[in-house]
């Protein structure tokens, strides 16, 4: 065979057309547009926070669909063609460097995002998100409608749990330090109250939960747990001061469960996020230890009720005294 | 033999006016070229800058033209269209024409097709650092610069059907069906996958989007980089070699199938979305296939230059070139492999493909065009390279860097992969990639050193290169 100029011109045309043919024009006729039934339109204002995720570049870290073997962010809905019927461009994204968006909406309360999009690092130590305090406050507020509304309908649904609960946290927190423990403390299920932290707070325990501490909680809680972390400016209510604990144990002996119960589930609401999916077990009690042994100069470490030891625990007392029921009022 | 001195008597007349230069044959694939150096060098500065917002996200704190979001598609977007693909033009500038043995029928059109493409790629630095973009990856330009594109592959195409038209050569050799092939599809594929009847968001709603926009994504490399690159080296090779393409049945069969498969793969980017599935399994079952098109093709030039691999390896732009060549197996080995949807679950989503990315662009590609740019530059400007050194120092720092990146990315997108298949979240993996993104920025540096020893030795080549005596710059060996 000879290659002539039009054997190359309109052969290579008409090659490349049956392809375009196949793979874009059949996909654009057939492709199913129906939307799905979390979808719901944008308001406007969320409108403006999606062309600043596509200006911005977002979609180069953060993805917009969940797999059926995914655990993160959003893991509850596998993603389906009808989510994202009209949304131009509804970028998919390759890369996740930073978690999945699509079903992000209601995941945190807005002030989470105030202060996560001034700086990342406020509410995440170790991220590698870029600050956007840049973009100004307007547009921070447009992102974030924009993200609370990643999900749809279902969205809606957590955004609503999270300012129910916001409400009330608000309330609880404008009734004052010790009120506010109180009821902190009476959203959590009787059981786990009068519960000891079941692992010994040994040295490398509480370097293991100190890791944990400054890996997570850090520039919220603050270096000295007194809630004065950088993020606290942004925060209402602003994170707890742990300090303040010390006069809330309960039956002045337990703490452990307390502080498993608040990490492992968060509250809602507020800017304290769950902790369950990241971290396991032995996490949550090791930082709690820490919380325990730094800031209240207390922990409930390994008292009764406790089982039979498991194999690895050395032989360790706790000599931690609990604060006189005097000298904490 | 091809005989150049009635032109290059032209070239050393003086010029008349100042527009003088723009007649001056080869003068377009020479500003190319110089383009194409220089873009490399800023390419990869932004590149850079994308490398260490991953490992210190503090350092550019709230500097809005280096924020991660924005450097990225600058770097990726100006190493595409800039560097490699404007290296790559602008030697076919040069080797369409003289393969004809003819000159190209217009160098005005040619500078004006340049002058548009480069418009488009300053348009990434200028609109993107300001938060103005599409935003959809490899289709970011707004839509005036897309159009700017159009138009430079429209004149490019017509001044070379012309000078094809005005041949005296009348075998088309390979090389020239690639590029006319490239600027042919170019004028389908870049339309089609930037959605340009939609000026506003470059962008058809719904999901619908991400195969348009795929068809695009996979399309870039295949219908625009491979075609271009494949034409520089069948050219460049046989020429150093000193002999013949091995089979001309093997090139034809090499490029049917490339247009036929590579065009058909896209849907392998998005295979884990929620796209249909017949559309999945064609994408799959036809870059499993890709293997035909690459295996041909490298059996074609390798068994081209059997035996001269000493001539290759002493010529600096040889050198660049078959080491593309090898990329180009490592990139097509990989890449099937990574089509497969189990092995996927692993290796989308990570720095896996950043690797796949670097050393397909980079390594295959990118490496090709430097070769076509160490090997016609002199040719076009009728001089000698200004330093073999320069150009040998280039490799070593490229391959070193290169294969750096191949690795550590790799690992990294290994890491990453593996621990959100056991259920670790993203946030929990960020450090223990680490010491992988701070390796990735250091070898980057040797990229980066590269890419500015080179620039410095195009620019020394055109301006202060000894010039070359007539009878050897015209001496065409037409493989
Ligand atoms: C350099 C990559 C990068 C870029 C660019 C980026 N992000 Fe992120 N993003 C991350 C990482 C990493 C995380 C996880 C750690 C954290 O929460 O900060 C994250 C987390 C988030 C979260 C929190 C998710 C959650 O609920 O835990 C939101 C919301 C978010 N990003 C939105 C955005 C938006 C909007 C943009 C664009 C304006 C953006 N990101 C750009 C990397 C990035
Ligand atoms: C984004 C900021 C933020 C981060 C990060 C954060 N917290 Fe909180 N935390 C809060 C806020 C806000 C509250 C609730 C304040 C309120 O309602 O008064 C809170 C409450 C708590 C409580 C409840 C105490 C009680 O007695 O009920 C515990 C325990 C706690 N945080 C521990 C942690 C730990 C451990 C980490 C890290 C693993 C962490 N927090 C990370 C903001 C944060
Ligand atoms: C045989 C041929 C090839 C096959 C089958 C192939 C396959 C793939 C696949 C499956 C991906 C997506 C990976 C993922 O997201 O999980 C990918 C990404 C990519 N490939 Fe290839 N590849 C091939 C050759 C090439 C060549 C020759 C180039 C460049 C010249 C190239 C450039 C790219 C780029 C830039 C990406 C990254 C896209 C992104 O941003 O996600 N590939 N390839
Ligand atoms: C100094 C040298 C370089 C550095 C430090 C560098 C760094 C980077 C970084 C940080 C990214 C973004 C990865 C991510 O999203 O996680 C990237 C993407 C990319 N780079 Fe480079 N790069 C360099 C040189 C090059 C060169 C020379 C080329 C091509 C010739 C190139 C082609 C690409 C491509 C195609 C992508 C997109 C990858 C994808 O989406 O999968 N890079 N690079």
């Amino acid at each position: 065979m000879k290659m002539t100029p039009l054997l190359l011109v309109f052969g290579g045309l008409m090659v490349f057309w049956a392809s375009v043919f196949a793979m874009v024009i059949i996909p654009a006729i057939t492709l199913d547009r129906t939307p799905s039934e979390i979808w719901r339109p944008w308001t406007e204002k969320e409108a403006k926070g999606h062309d600043l995720y596509v200006k911005n570049g977002c979609s180069y870290c953060h993805s917009q669909f969940i797999r059926n073997f995914d655990w993160d962010l959003g893991a509850e809905r596998i993603a389906a063609s009808g989510d994202y019927a009209g949304q131009t461009p509804a970028i998919l994204g390759t890369e996740r460097t930073g978690p999945d968006l699509s079903q992000a909406g209601g995941e945190h309360p807005d002030d989470w995002h105030a202060a996560h999009f001034t700086n990342p690092r406020f509410t995440r130590p170790e991220s590698l998100m870029p600050s956007w305090e840049f973009l100004g406050k307007e547009n921070l507020e447009n992102l974030t409608a924009y993200i609370q509304a990643e999900g749809g309908r279902d969205a809606d649904f957590r955004v609503a749990r999270q300012q129910e609960w916001k409400q009330a946290a608000l309330a609880a927190y404008q009734s004052g330090p010790d009120a506010n423990i109180q009821w902190l403390h009476g959203q959590i299920p009787a059981v786990w109250q009068p519960m000891p932290n079941p692992y010994p707070a040994t040295p490398a325990d509480l370097g293991r939960g100190k890791k944990i501490y400054q890996q997570f909680c850090i520039h919220c809680h603050g270096s000295m747990g007194d809630g004065n972390g950088a993020a606290a400016p942004y925060l209402q209510p602003p994170p707890l001061n742990f300090t303040l604990l010390r006069r809330h144990l309960v039956e002045n002996r337990y703490i452990g469960g307390i502080f498993y119960y608040q990490i492992m589930n968060g509250i809602t609401g507020t800017g304290m996020p769950y902790f369950k999916r990241e971290l396991e077990s032995e996490k949550i009690w090791d930082v709690s230890n820490y919380l325990a042994v730094m800031f209240l100069g207390y922990t409930d470490a390994n008292l009764e009720p406790r089982g039979i030891e498991a194999s690895y625990e050395p032989p360790w007392k706790n000599g931690y005294e609990a604060p006189a029921a005097e000298d904490v009022k | 033999m091809l005989n150049l001195s009635s032109i290059t008597a032209r070239m050393a007349a003086p010029a008349n006016g100042w527009t003088g230069f723009l007649d001056r044959p080869k003068s377009a694939s020479q500003a190319f070229l110089v383009a194409g150096a220089a873009w490399f060098v800023i390419g990869t500065l932004y590149g850079l800058v994308s490398a260490i917002d991953l490992v210190a996200p503090e350092l550019f704190n709230n500097i809005p033209w280096l924020v991660f979001g924005r450097s990225r598609p600058i770097h990726v977007n100006t190493v595409i269209y800039g560097f490699v693909t404007g290296l790559l033009l602008g030697s076919g500038l040069h080797y369409v024409p003289a393969l004809l043995r003819t000159r190209l029928w217009s160098e005005r059109l040619g500078w004006i097709g340049c002058f548009f493409w480069q418009l488009t790629v300053l348009s990434g630095p200028l609109t993107f650092s300001f938060g103005y973009s599409q935003g959809r990856e490899y289709a970011e330009y707004l839509w005036v610069f897309d159009a700017s594109l159009v138009i430079s592959v429209v004149i490019l195409l017509f001044d070379m059907l012309m000078t094809v038209a005005s041949r005296e050569e009348d075998t088309l050799y390979v090389s020239v069906w690639y590029f006319v092939g490239m600027l042919v599809w170019t004028c389908g594929v870049y339309p089609i996958g930037n959605v340009m009847w939609r000026p506003a968001t470059g962008a058809v709603p719904g999901l619908l989007d991400s195969i348009f926009l795929w068809f695009y994504g996979h399309n870039l490399p295949g219908l625009v980089l491979t075609p271009l690159a494949l034409g520089a080296a069948y050219y460049v090779l046989p020429r150093i070699t000193n002999t013949p393409l091995y089979s001309h049945t093997l090139s034809l069969a090499g490029f049917w199938t490339l247009v036929a498969l590579y065009s058909h793969i896209g849907g392998h980017h998005i295979l884990q979305a929620p796209i249909p599935n017949w559309l999945k399994v064609y994408s799959v079952v036809d870059s499993m296939a890709m293997v035909i098109p690459v295996g041909i093709v490298l059996a074609n030039l390798w068994l081209t230059a059997r035996g001269r691999g000493g001539a290759i390896w002493r010529d600096p732009a040889g050198r660049f070139v078959m080491a593309g060549t090898l990329w180009y197996l490592i990139t097509c080995i990989q890449g099937p492999f990574q089509s497969l949807p189990s092995v996927q679950t692993v290796t989308h989503f990570n720095n896996w493909t950043v690797g796949h990315a670097h050393i397909a662009v980079l390594g295959f590609s990118g490496f090709i065009a430097l070769g076509a740019l160490w090997h016609v530059l002199p040719l076009a400007a009728g001089r000698r390279l200004y330093s073999e050194r320069l150009v040998n120092l280039q490799f070593g720092l490229i391959v070193t860097g290169l294969a750096g990146f191949f690795a550590v990315l790799t690992i990294a997108g290994l890491i990453q992969g593996s621990a959100w298949y056991n259920g670790e979240m993203v946030y929990r993996v960020l450090p223990q990639i680490g010491v992988y993104m701070a390796l990735r920025a250091m070898l980057g540096m040797l990229i980066a050193s590269a890419a500015i020893l080179g620039l410095y030795n195009a620019v020394k080549t055109i301006t202060s290169g000894e010039p070359v005596a007539l009878s050897a710059a015209s001496e065409e060996v037409n493989p």
